[in-house]
């Protein structure tokens, strides 16, 4: 039998193992992608509020700001398996040696590591969103979380999106080492199969395989996502009946710039 | 009768040890259209945006209807009586020129959206651009995009428009198309306060003028007072180098 035949009998025979994983490696990514971009979203914006007049409430928000950044510096600066190994053991320390579900501790764990990056990646897109746009909406009356909400965030997240696909990939294949605390995702299902065929070389192909098609996939679908946001190219002309900018000026003339 | 709508007392601004502003004393009465000229880094837009309280002044009061609204918490509900129109028109890049001028009714007003959008066709229509609803900003002129700018300033129905400069971010062929609008507006009774370098303008549709130099007001009066008759040598000299030069 040659290799390329030793995989497709994996295939047949493990597929619903493997598909298994997959949905969970899917699904740990998924989720962990979009939480965490809801948190760098979160924390995007507060960290742009202006800062308050009252003492008490500028302290609190410097309190705020400090624990932020532990947090990004803290979740960026270790591995996310040993995060995973952390977390997972600190709670079964603190619960009288019982553990989390699996599962959801898996969500958790991709999803407030994601979040870390996803703050970060969310400020560079606040910050690039020149200060006029706030202005014009604090100027008609929008309270500062509506300006984020209806102008700066939908700005930034088109700009960021390329950065959040990024992530994205980079979670499907990071999930993998949520193996340490026995998540049932694909690369764990990888290591169950080897254990029956005893072919490592052919189970991984087949993984790595599946993995590159995943993503792929993905990076794709994101693509045509941008593509969407950035609408139509041109615009139609509404109502026959109106002005255009060249016949409203010449029909109004005034005593402006051009005779002083 | 005159009723006084917006009044800075003794105004003062600082960035660090820098004063930008320096005793600020005048006042705005309903319906007046009144020009603030002078050279630039005078402090015209510091005031217009202390005024908007897009900046903090450092000391003075801005009165608005009676009330000092330096001290109120709230900027949000100032801020829909009092609207601005910048020099860098400032339209919402995510929404198109309808949705520009509805999102304030919407979102800070809580009108329904199908009548935001009557009242936003309206100002649309008085400023030439109802055409354009569908267009984002950056498919329009420059001229195009203030005037959807004054459009979505005036959907709020504020009771004072401020104007930072309103043209001189525009090609000059496009000036005409944007004073013409605001004309318009001075005539229908609208407050406005105009910074701007377009004397014609200040002569022609302001019924005062205020002259700023290095932070203070020099002079002010009517268009007659200032631009005839000017008692003060900065305003004089001011005046001869625009002019003229
Ligand atoms: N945010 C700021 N920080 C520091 N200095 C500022 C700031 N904004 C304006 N200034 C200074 O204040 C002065 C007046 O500026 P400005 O009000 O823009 O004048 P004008 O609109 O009359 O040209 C200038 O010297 C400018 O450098
Ligand atoms: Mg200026």
């Amino acid at each position: 039998m040659n290799f390329l035949q030793k995989m497709g009998n994996i295939f047949a025979e493990y597929y619903d193992w493997l598909l298994q994983g997959v949905g969970y490696t899917m699904l740990v990514a998924l989720v962990g992608t979009i939480v965490g971009l809801l948190l760098g979203i979160l924390i995007g914006t507060y960290r742009t509020i202006p800062n308050p007049q009252n003492k008490f409430l500028r302290a609190l928000k410097k309190t705020g700001d400090w624990i932020l950044t532990a947090y990004v510096e803290v979740f960026r600066g270790t591995p996310m398996m040993v995060q995973a190994m952390v977390i997972f053991w600190g709670y079964a320390l603190v619960n009288d040696g019982n553990t989390m579900d699996v599962i959801v501790a898996g969500l958790i764990i991709v999803s407030i590591n994601t979040g870390a990056y996803m703050a970060e990646i969310v400020r560079g897109g606040i910050i690039s969103i020149d200060k006029g746009q706030f202005e014009g909406a604090y100027a008609i009356g929008m309270t500062h979380s509506q300006t984020m909400w209806q102008v700066v965030i939908p700005q930034s997240l088109r700009n960021i999106l390329p950065s959040v696909s990024n992530e994205f990939v980079i979670n499907i294949k990071d999930t993998s080492v949520l193996n340490v605390i026995g998540f049932t995702e694909l690369f764990f299902q990888a290591k169950t199969i080897v254990t029956m065929t005893a072919d490592t070389f052919a189970t991984y192909l087949a993984v790595a395989i599946i993995y590159f098609v995943l993503t792929f996939t993905i990076t794709r679908i994101l693509r045509f996502v941008e593509r969407k946001m950035d609408g139509k190219k041109n615009y139609t002309m509404q109502g026959a009946g109106n002005l255009d900018a060249d016949a409203y000026a010449k029909t109004q003339a005034i005593g402006g710039g051009n005779n002083v | 009768m005159c009723k006084q709508i917006l009044q800075f007392c003794h105004l003062g601004k600082t960035f660090g040890d820098h004063q930008v502003l320096r005793d600020i004393n005048f006042t705005v009465n309903k319906g007046d259209v009144t020009c603030i000229i002078g050279s630039s880094g005078s402090g015209k837009s510091t005031l217009l945006r202390c005024a908007n309280l897009l900046e903090t002044p450092t000391s003075g009061e801005i009165i608005f209807d009676g009330k000092n609204i330096l001290t109120e918490k709230s900027h949000s509900k100032y801020r829909q009586k009092v609207g601005m129109v910048f020099q860098s028109f400032n339209l919402f890049n995510n929404m198109n020129v309808l949705q520009n001028c509805t999102v304030g009714l919407t979102s800070v007003l809580k009108i329904k959206k199908q009548e935001a959008e009557k009242i936003a066709l309206r100002y649309l229509e008085s400023v030439g651009m109802s055409a354009y609803v569908n267009a984002r900003p950056h498919q329009l002129s420059g001229g195009q995009k203030q005037r959807v700018a004054i459009a979505r300033a005036l959907a709020m129905q504020p009771e004072v428009l401020l104007f930072d400069e309103p043209t001189s971010a525009l090609d000059p062929e496009m000036v005409g198309e944007v004073l013409t609008v605001m004309k318009d507006l001075a005539k229908s009774g609208l407050t406005m306060l105009v910074v701007t370098h377009e004397m014609a303008f200040a002569r022609d549709v302001a019924n005062k003028v205020v002259f700023m130099d290095e932070g203070v007001i020099v002079e002010e009066g009517t268009p007659e007072e200032i631009f005839q008759n000017p008692k003060e040598p900065r305003t004089r000299e001011f005046l001869s180098r625009t002019i003229n030069g």
